[in-house]
């Protein structure tokens, strides 16, 4: 009666890593984070993660967030897997967030706004530039606050003397990223005078639904690895 | 909010269940029982979204052919929970299901994947521009008007503005209300001199 399907057997260390990206497209992002760089011909997903100094299960691990909808590993799965090593690759997502994605993605926004009447192109880039505010702070605060009380916590495995944060305090939103990127993605489609360039929208339009996917499965990995575990951690210490 | 009703001889997989749900978002365990007769006297009073059953509740015979008992009720999502083997000619009938081992999460992404589907049936699309109304709405919610400061000033409920905002969203696609107040003056509602 279960019929689920297994995908991490479709997505096996043996497979050649060009045929995994050409059938996963939105894998490609997560390459240059893990410091893989393009060019590897027909090395497999395992050769390179020896190569590159990746665990092979951290790959596996942010491959299935990125393919399988609903998959929550459970914490068994993320025992295994280098912990510090994630919290490197969350951090690296949020850098390459702020210095390529989202200045490509403003790149677009100026070429599109400046033809508009100043009165509404002013506006847009108002909410845009209030948006990624948003989202720098959030990215800082997961890395002044989360991500060093998680080392913290993983250094010193009986972590007694680590100031205890609840939780909750960690339950963030990254649904608000998300929303409003949606709502902007919505204004840009459906709102804005059909005179602007339309191959320039559309580029820009393609862009953010890439990041928006993107986004929400850093949020997914924040969600279903990155709290679990320091839940588990927290539970670990008590006893 | 989704209501959901359980059937389930067990006394311990229904309490079990309905603990599990409450970490369930915008959801409400609203009738549980352990037999058809009362399931059947109470459901067409209860407006449920989602029927969690099991199928062994039904006669071997009736078993396969259960989704018909539920003609009546054709917005009714039925989840089966699955506590021993069936045929997947009965597992079929059902729009998820719901196995013994299975942990929050997975009960979470089950309910949340029907309630979806509901939602997506259910949502014809709405090509109507935004009525008068919630112009009218939309337009206090730029001016940085609060839900009851904007039925004072229409004159209406707050419930009926809260509809009036569900509908805005709904149209728009656009949850913030910042986003809206872009909509509202890239539509010519109102002017940026109004936005406080």
């Amino acid at each position: 009666m279960n019929n689920r399907s297994d995908l991490s057997s479709r997505l096996s260390p043996k497979m050649k890593m060009a045929d995994a990206i050409n059938q996963y497209h939105s894998l490609l992002t997560v390459l240059p984070r893990l410091g893989i760089p393009l060019g590897f011909g027909e090395k497999s997903v395992e050769q390179l993660c020896a190569e590159h100094h990746v665990s092979q299960t951290l790959f596996t691990l942010i491959s299935r967030v990125y393919i399988e909808q609903d998959y929550y590993p459970s914490i068994e799965e993320l025992r295994q897997c280098p912990m510090a090593d994630i919290l490197h690759y969350l951090q690296q997502s949020h850098q390459d967030y702020l210095e390529n994605k989202f200045p490509h993605i403003e790149q677009h926004l100026n070429t599109l706004l400046e033809p508009m009447d100043k009165k509404y192109s002013t506006l847009i880039a108002n909410f845009y530039q209030e948006f990624k505010k948003e989202v720098v702070k959030h990215f800082e605060y997961e890395e002044k606050v989360v991500f060093p009380y998680m080392r913290q916590m993983l250094s010193e495995n009986e972590a007694d003397n680590v100031e205890h944060h609840h939780k909750s305090a960690f339950q963030q939103q990254h649904d608000d990223i998300e929303d409003t990127l949606n709502d902007l993605t919505n204004l840009l489609l459906k709102y804005i005078p059909a005179e602007v360039s339309s191959s320039e929208r559309v580029d820009m339009l393609l862009d953010m639904y890439a990041l928006s996917n993107d986004i929400g499965k850093h949020a997914m990995m924040e969600d279903r690895i990155l709290l679990p575990y320091i839940q588990y951690l927290e539970s670990q210490s008590h006893d | 909010m989704i209501k959901i009703v359980i059937a389930e001889p067990s006394q311990m997989l229904r309490s079990g269940l309905a603990c599990l749900l409450r970490d369930v978002p915008d959801s409400e365990v609203v009738f549980s029982t352990d037999n058809l007769n009362a399931l059947f006297s109470r459901l067409p009073a209860l407006h449920a979204d989602i029927l969690i059953i099991n199928p062994l509740l039904f006669d071997y015979g009736h078993r396969a052919t259960l989704r018909a008992e539920f003609d009546n009720y054709p917005e009714l999502r039925l989840i089966g929970l699955v506590t021993s083997y069936l045929e997947s000619q009965q597992l079929r009938q059902f729009s998820g299901i719901i196995e013994l081992n299975d942990d929050l999460q997975r009960v979470k992404s089950t309910i949340n994947l029907v309630v979806n589907t509901l939602q997506s049936e259910g949502d014809e699309p709405d090509t109507d521009p935004l009525s008068d109304r919630e112009k009218e709405v939309l337009i206090c919610l730029s001016k940085g008007l609060k839900n009851n400061e904007i039925a004072d000033t229409l004159n209406i409920s707050v419930h009926t503005v809260i509809t009036h905002r569900k509908n805005i969203v709904r149209k728009t696609g656009i949850k913030s209300v910042a986003a809206l107040t872009v909509y509202a003056i890239l539509n010519n509602l109102i002017e940026e001199k109004d936005i406080i």
